[in-house]
C-alpha cells in the first residue's frame, strides 16, 4: 500500500516537473493522409501521432506543429502490454525515442495483447478482467515506465465479448491497474458506447464508477452498426450516441483533452470540421477549426 | 626571342600566339555568354507564392500537358467532368464558382467528348493555356520566346568563335601545319555553346517557387497518401501540378485509366531541373507543342 502510494506521488512529482504542456482542449489524430487539414487547424494545440509510424526523423508535417508549440503525444498500438510475455525492451526504446523526439508531456498505449506465444495477432485483443491478468499487465506497465522518459497513459480497448472467467468488472479491473501502476486513464468514448452496446450494460453506470479525474485524455472515434454489432471503425462519422456519451462525461468530470481519431475513408475538410465543432460544443472547450 | 609572326604563318600569326589569343577570346565571350544568360534567366522573385494557382504551377513544373492535367484532376475532384466506357470525356456536375479560362476550355472540350490525349491540340484549350503562359511571363516566371531568343544571343557569338576557328583549321591544314590544340579547344568551345544555347522555358525565380511550393506542400506528395476526398478539388489539382498525374490515379485510378492518362511522378526533389527534364522525358509534356517545341526543341526547352 505504502509503496503503491510512493509510486503515485513520484509520478505526480515527476509529471509536475516534466510537464511541458499536457494535452488540452480539443485535438485530432495527427496521419499523413490528412496532414495538411491539420496543419491549418488554427486553434489546435493538440494532436496525437501512432508511435510506429515514426521512424528516424520526425514527418516534416509534425515538425511544423511541434514549432507551432503543439503538444503531440505518441499513441502506442505495439507494446502488447497486456502479454503474458514481457514487454518488448526494443518496442519500449522506440516509443520513448518517439517521446524525446517529439518533446511529449506523456505517451499511450493500450490495455491489450497483440501477441502471444510469439504469434502476432495484428490487432488488439482484450484481456481476461481477472486479478491475475492485473498483476501481468502491471508488471508491463511498471517495465514500461521504468524505461519511458514521460508517464504513461493507459487505454482500455473496445471488445465484442467478455471472457468467461472475468473476476472483475471493467472499472474495477481498471482502477486495480492505475492504482498499481501510477499510470493515468486514457478513456475511449467509443469504446465505452461499443462495450456497452455489446456486451451489454449502462455506459453511464460505467463513467459514474471509473476514475474520472485520473483521465488523461479522451478518444472519440466513429463506429458503424453492422450485424447488431457496433463496429468501433475509426473510419465513419462519429455517431450522436457517442457524442451525447461526451457530454455525459464532460457534465461529470470534464478531461483536459478530447481528440478525434480517423483512420481512414477520410471525408471532406468541411465534415470533419464539423465533428471538431461538435467535440468543442459538447465539451466546452474552443473551438479549434 | 619570341617568334610572333613568321612569313610561313598561317595569316601571319603563329600557331601558339593564335592559340593563346582564340582562348583567351573564348574565355571572355563565353563568361560574357554565362552572364548574360544567367540575368535573363533570373526572373523576378515572386512576392507572394499563394497567388499561384494549381495550373500555373503545373504550368511551370511541366508545360501545357501537366496544366492540362493539373485542370483535369481539379475538374474530376469537384464531378465536374467524367469519362464514358469509349474512353471520351463527358461532363458531370456543373462548374463550380471561381474556375480558371483553363477550367472552362476544358469543360467546353468534355462536353464535345474529346479524348483526354486530345486537350492540349483544342482550339480553346490551347487559348486558353497561351493566356496561362503569358500571364507567368508578365509575372517574371515564365521566358517569353522574345526572352528565350535573347538569353541565346550569347551563343551566337561563342558559335562566330567557332566559325573562326574552323576557317583557321582549314588553312592550317591546308598548309600542312599541326592544329590538334586547336581542336580541343575548338571541341571544348563547342559543347559550351550547344549548353548556352540549352535555355530553361522558366526562370530560376519559378525553380526557387516551385521548391517552396513542394516543401510547403509535402502532405500532397504521393508518399504521404493524401486524402483527396479532405483535401477536395483544389488539392487534387495541386497534388497533380506539383507531383504529377500519380496524383490523378490515386485521387481517381478508375477515371485515370478510363480517360488513358499516362502515369508520371514527377520527382519531389529539390532539382528543379531534374524534375522538369523527367517530365519532358516521357513526351507527354512536349506533345502540345507550343510550350517546348520552338527553337531548342524539347530537349533543349526543358533540360535548363
Amino acid at each position: 500500500m505504502q509503496r503503491r502510494q510512493l509510486l503515485r506521488g513520484w509520478w505526480r512529482l515527476r509529471r509536475r516537473v516534466r510537464r511541458v504542456t499536457g494535452p488540452s482542449g480539443v485535438g485530432i489524430g495527427w496521419r499523413p493522409e490528412i496532414a495538411g487539414f491539420v496543419a491549418e487547424l488554427p486553434g489546435l494545440r493538440f494532436v496525437e501521432v501512432v508511435a510506429e509510424s515514426v521512424h528516424g526523423e520526425l514527418p516534416p508535417g509534425l515538425a511544423e506543429l511541434r514549432a507551432r508549440g503543439v503538444t503531440v503525444v505518441p499513441h502506442g498500438v505495439r507494446l502488447s502490454l497486456g502479454g503474458a510475455e514481457p514487454v518488448d525492451p526494443a518496442r519500449v526504446a522506440h516509443l520513448a525515442r518517439v517521446a524525446e523526439l517529439v518533446g511529449a508531456p506523456l505517451v499511450s498505449e493500450h490495455i491489450a495483447f497483440v501477441r502471444a506465444g510469439g504469434l502476432e495477432a495484428g490487432h488488439l485483443l482484450p484481456l481476461p478482467r481477472s486479478r491475475e491478468a492485473v498483476a501481468a499487465v502491471a508488471a508491463n506497465v511498471r517495465r514500461a515506465q521504468a524505461e519511458l522518459p514521460v508517464p504513461l497513459a493507459l487505454e482500455p480497448i473496445a471488445a465484442l465479448f467478455d471472457w468467461p472467467d472475468d473476476e472483475l468488472d471493467e472499472a474495477d479491473f481498471l482502477t486495480e491497474i492505475l492504482d498499481a501502476t501510477g499510470a493515468t486513464l486514457l478513456l475511449d468514448v467509443a469504446n465505452v458506447h461499443a462495450n456497452a452496446r455489446n456486451r451489454g450494460g449502462d455506459p453511464l453506470a460505467l463513467l459514474d464508477r471509473l476514475p474520472l479525474d485520473r483521465v488523461a485524455y479522451v478518444h472519440v472515434a466513429g463506429g458503424a452498426e453492422r450485424g447488431g454489432f457496433y463496429h468501433d471503425t475509426h473510419t465513419d462519422p462519429v455517431p450522436p450516441e457517442v457524442l451525447d456519451l461526451v457530454g455525459a462525461l464532460c457534465a461529470r468530470h470534464r478531461p483536459p483533452a478530447l481528440l478525434l481519431e480517423r483512420d481512414g475513408r477520410y471525408p471532406p475538410a468541411a465534415e470533419l470540421r464539423a465533428e471538431l465543432d461538435a467535440l468543442a460544443a459538447t465539451s466546452g472547450y474552443p473551438v479549434v477549426t | 626571342m619570341t617568334v610572333l609572326a613568321a612569313p610561313g604563318d598561317t595569316w601571319g600569326i603563329s600557331g601558339p600566339v593564335f592559340l593563346g589569343l582564340y582562348l583567351l577570346a573564348a574565355v571572355v565571350v563565353v563568361g560574357g555568354a554565362i552572364v548574360h544568360r544567367s540575368r535573363v534567366v533570373a526572373g523576378r522573385s515572386v512576392g507572394t507564392i499563394d497567388v499561384l494557382g494549381p495550373q500555373q504551377v503545373a504550368y511551370l513544373n511541366g508545360g501545357n500537358q501537366l496544366a492540362v492535367w493539373a485542370s483535369l484532376g481539379g475538374l474530376r475532384g469537384s464531378g465536374a467532368v467524367g469519362v464514358r466506357p469509349d474512353r471520351r470525356l463527358t461532363t458531370g456536375s456543373a462548374l463550380p464558382a471561381g474556375v480558371t479560362p483553363l477550367d472552362q476550355a476544358i469543360h467546353h472540350a468534355a462536353r464535345r467528348n474529346l479524348y483526354a490525349r486530345e486537350l492540349t491540340r483544342d482550339e480553346w484549350v490551347a487559348r486558353a493555356l497561351t493566356e496561362l503562359r503569358e500571364g507567368l511571363e508578365r509575372q517574371g516566371l515564365a521566358l517569353s520566346p522574345a526572352q528565350r531568343r535573347t538569353a541565346r544571343n550569347g551563343s551566337l557569338a561563342v558559335l562566330g568563335l567557332l566559325v573562326l576557328g574552323a576557317v583557321r583549321m582549314g588553312a592550317g591544314l591546308s598548309q600542312g601545319k599541326p592544329i590538334a590544340f586547336l581542336l580541343v579547344a575548338f571541341l571544348a568551345l563547342a559543347v559550351t555553346a550547344i549548353l548556352l544555347n540549352r535555355v530553361p522555358w522558366r526562370t530560376r525565380a519559378a525553380d526557387a517557387a516551385l521548391r517552396e511550393l513542394r516543401r510547403r506542400h509535402t502532405h500532397l506528395a504521393p508518399a504521404s497518401a493524401p486524402a483527396y476526398a479532405t483535401y477536395g478539388a483544389a488539392g487534387a489539382a495541386m497534388g497533380v501540378a506539383l507531383f504529377g498525374t500519380v496524383s490523378l490515379w490515386s485521387l481517381d485510378p478508375g477515371f485515370a485509366e478510363q480517360a488513358e492518362i499516362q502515369r508520371q511522378a514527377l520527382s519531389s526533389g529539390g532539382g528543379a531541373g531534374s524534375s522538369s527534364g523527367s517530365s519532358c522525358g516521357g513526351g507527354s509534356s512536349c506533345s502540345g507543342g507550343s510550350s517546348c517545341g520552338g527553337g531548342g526543341g524539347c530537349g533543349g526547352g526543358c533540360g535548363g
